[in-house]
């Protein structure tokens, strides 16, 4: 061993390289906690990308139809109508196609529009009678008004009612419509878990039984066949008529 | 798929090209906002001191001497305001490379953001110029000056610039209403977005480049040879705390541009990018401590500026990363952006540091921007923002394309 001599660690930089160590060393628990799973209990009801009863709007002082529209008479005489959040937050951004043209006498249950969603469609039926006075021009520019704002800029049509009182006494106001909105989020959640397990190949009703949330626009990825579905259980006249006695406090 | 009654909406309604800018031209809604209040006396009297150092040169309104000839106009608009600019390549880094899709919605407006801060703060440039004219130089040839570190900031200032705006073009066809000129805008993207990023680490590091050369000027602690690589990767939280900032501010001021969908997803593109944030700090930090360990500075530190040097590092690089850390891991948006108003504050500092304010801190007669320096800044930044927000309130850019852009996709 002649020759050899001890060197001064800190003259040779080892001073760095215990830096450089001692970083690596923080680094891994740093790493670690950082990416645990992060802790958003509290905020899960809140937080964006999932429908939940909690992130509905519902104004208590429209009429809600089993249709998924609404429809409020305004001072003037005249209702304006359009289409619910609990629809357009499970559809996702959809395209409106007017049918009927302005001025043509419409009937409560008759068609009123049809949405589309990548070439997905669904109809949507009137809520009330009357005539068409006015469409809403703001959505030809910005479609994204009917999710945005359903209820104040996202209506549809201004319509001169014929039956008012007739055509909205059985619909929902105020603490009944939040009840009822509650309600059709738990028949969609059982809807979607029996729509799923009939087309998908995978059995696929895994999430909502065991108390899982559905995430923002459940519908919008969804092959053409669980629209049709959804057609026939949430929107068609038929499963509207099925239970006509809408007032669940005066059951 | 569109009926009779609901025909595409062009953006601009069918009118010509020429009648239609001239109408996009005007202002639009009210006059008399604070902001307006106070920016427009100070942009007209910037205007005024720029004229006048024009016309007498920088001694007239600078205290910039022949022993400091870089100043506030350097120290902040250039290198302070381009490493904030940051965000543009790291959020089109995500998303077109790394295609992150959650940070779509932002590409945008960040790198509108990045190439107006580069337009106008490289713009403050030629303020600082003895010669601006000479500015072409390094671009038609006629002195390229290749062995000066200026030479390639130069050209990628020019190349980078030309690589937002075509970033950024797709947002201008869709505004005026050209298809055509959408189609092939948007097949340059991805090019555009490569090259940018290219430009981008090599020019973040080549302004801390130029300081090397000025390594007797600046004070010991935070010169260093490796300036270039703190200042690359201090220039990635930097740029995405500016993003955070300016997010939560337009998310107020332009909420009605903004769509429902988009509103949503605000909070989780915040703390996503707090993590990162988090990440590159720490790297940063130790990069920092190493820095500060190989030149062996032990005995700077029971100084003034050694003082100065730890409030910098521990109160504005290591305390904001302990935050992002922390409010990631706890989902606090609150403590997201006040640990991004710190880490901007703590760049802010550590460009000074560099440029100003260690600049020959042992001058006989240290420099202090005069008042008329700091009017001519603020005109700069306000003048930038004017026309961040009329671009704002005129092209798709916060708010969703026209329909037949996304019909295209």
């Amino acid at each position: 061993m002649e020759g050899f001599t001890y060197h001064n660690i800190f003259e040779t930089k080892g001073l760095e390289y215990v830096a450089i160590a001692i970083f690596f060393v923080i680094l891994i628990p740093f790493w670690k906690i950082l990416n645990r799973k992060v802790t958003v209990v509290r905020q899960v009801q809140k937080s964006p990308g999932i429908l939940s009863a909690s992130s509905l709007r519902i104004p208590q002082g429209l009429f809600f139809s089993r249709y998924h529209t609404w429809a409020h008479l305004e001072r003037s005489g005249f209702a304006k109508v359009g289409l619910d959040d609990l629809l357009m937050q499970i559809t996702g951004e959809v395209k409106l196609q007017r049918i009927k043209p302005l001025g043509d006498r419409i009937v409560k249950g008759d068609l009123l529009a049809e949405i589309t969603h990548k070439g997905k469609l669904l109809k949507v039926f009137s809520p009330i009678s009357g005539q068409i006075v006015e469409a809403n021009s703001e959505l030809a520019d910005s479609p994204g008004l009917l999710n945005e704002d359903p209820y104040v800029k996202g209506w549809m049509y201004k319509i001169k009612p014929s039956s008012w009182v007739a055509d909205t006494n059985s619909y929902f106001m105020a603490e009944d419509a939040t009840q009822w909105a509650m309600q059709e989020l738990e028949r969609f959640k059982d809807f979607l878990g029996a729509s799923l397990g009939k087309y998908s190949p995978q059995p696929a009703n895994l999430i909502m039984q065991d108390g899982g949330e559905l995430r923002d626009q459940p519908l919008s990825d969804l092959p053409v066949e669980v629209w049709q579905d959804f057609q026939q259980d949430f929107l068609d006249k038929k499963s509207i008529r099925g239970n006509e006695n809408c007032f669940l406090n005066k059951k | 798929m569109t009926s009779q009654s609901f025909p595409i909406a062009k953006d601009n309604d069918g009118k010509s090209i020429f009648k239609f800018l001239v109408s996009e031209l005007k202002p639009k809604g009210k006059w008399l906002t604070p902001f307006n209040i106070i920016s427009i006396p100070i942009i007209l009297l910037g205007i005024g001191l720029i004229v006048i150092r024009y016309m007498e040169g920088l001694g007239a309104i600078t205290n910039l001497t022949q022993d400091v000839p870089w100043g506030l106009w350097i120290g902040f608009d250039v290198v302070t305001g381009v490493a904030f600019a940051g965000g543009a390549y790291v959020v089109t880094f995500m998303v077109y490379i790394l295609n992150m899709k959650k940070y779509h919605s932002i590409v945008r407006v960040t790198v509108l953001n990045g190439f107006l801060a580069y337009a106008f703060y490289t713009g403050a440039l030629l303020l600082d110029l003895g010669r601006p004219w000479n500015v072409v130089n390094p671009v038609i040839g006629n002195n390229f000056g290749t062995s000066s570190v200026l030479f390639l900031v130069a050209w990628h200032f020019l190349l980078y610039m030309l690589a937002e705006l075509i970033e950024f073009s797709p947002a201008i066809a869709e505004w005026l209403g050209s298809r055509k000129a959408k189609r092939i805008l948007s097949g340059m993207t991805l090019g555009a977005v490569i090259f940018g990023i290219t430009l981008s680490t090599l020019h973040q590091s080549g302004l801390g480049a130029l300081y090397l050369m000025a390594k007797d000027k600046i004070h010991p602690l935070w010169y260093s040879e490796f300036i270039p690589v703190l200042f690359f990767v201090s220039s990635i939280f930097a740029g995405l705390s500016m993003v955070i900032f300016e997010g939560s501010i337009s998310h107020k001021v332009f909420s009605d541009q903004i769509s429902h969908t988009n509103h949503k997803k605000q909070n989780s593109i915040v703390h996503g990018l707090s993590k990162i944030c988090a990440v590159t700090m720490f790297a940063y930090f130790c990069l920092q401590f190493l820095v500060f360990i190989h030149a062996q500075r032990w005995d700077l530190i029971n100084t003034p500026m050694g003082y100065w040097f730890l409030v910098e590092m521990i109160g504005f690089v290591l305390i904001p990363m302990m935050l992002f850390f922390y409010s990631y891991r706890t989902s606090n948006i609150f403590t997201i952006r006040l640990a991004a108003i710190l880490t901007m504050i703590g760049i802010v500092m550590n460009r000074l540091n560099v440029t100003v304010i260690g600049f020959r801190w042992d001058a006989a007669v240290p420099y202090i921007p005069s008042w008329m320096e700091i009017v001519v800044t603020l005109a700069v930044i306000f003048t930038e923002i004017w026309i961040f927000r009329w671009v704002i309130n005129r092209m798709p850019v916060l708010r969703e394309s026209p329909e037949w852009a996304r019909e295209e996709k």
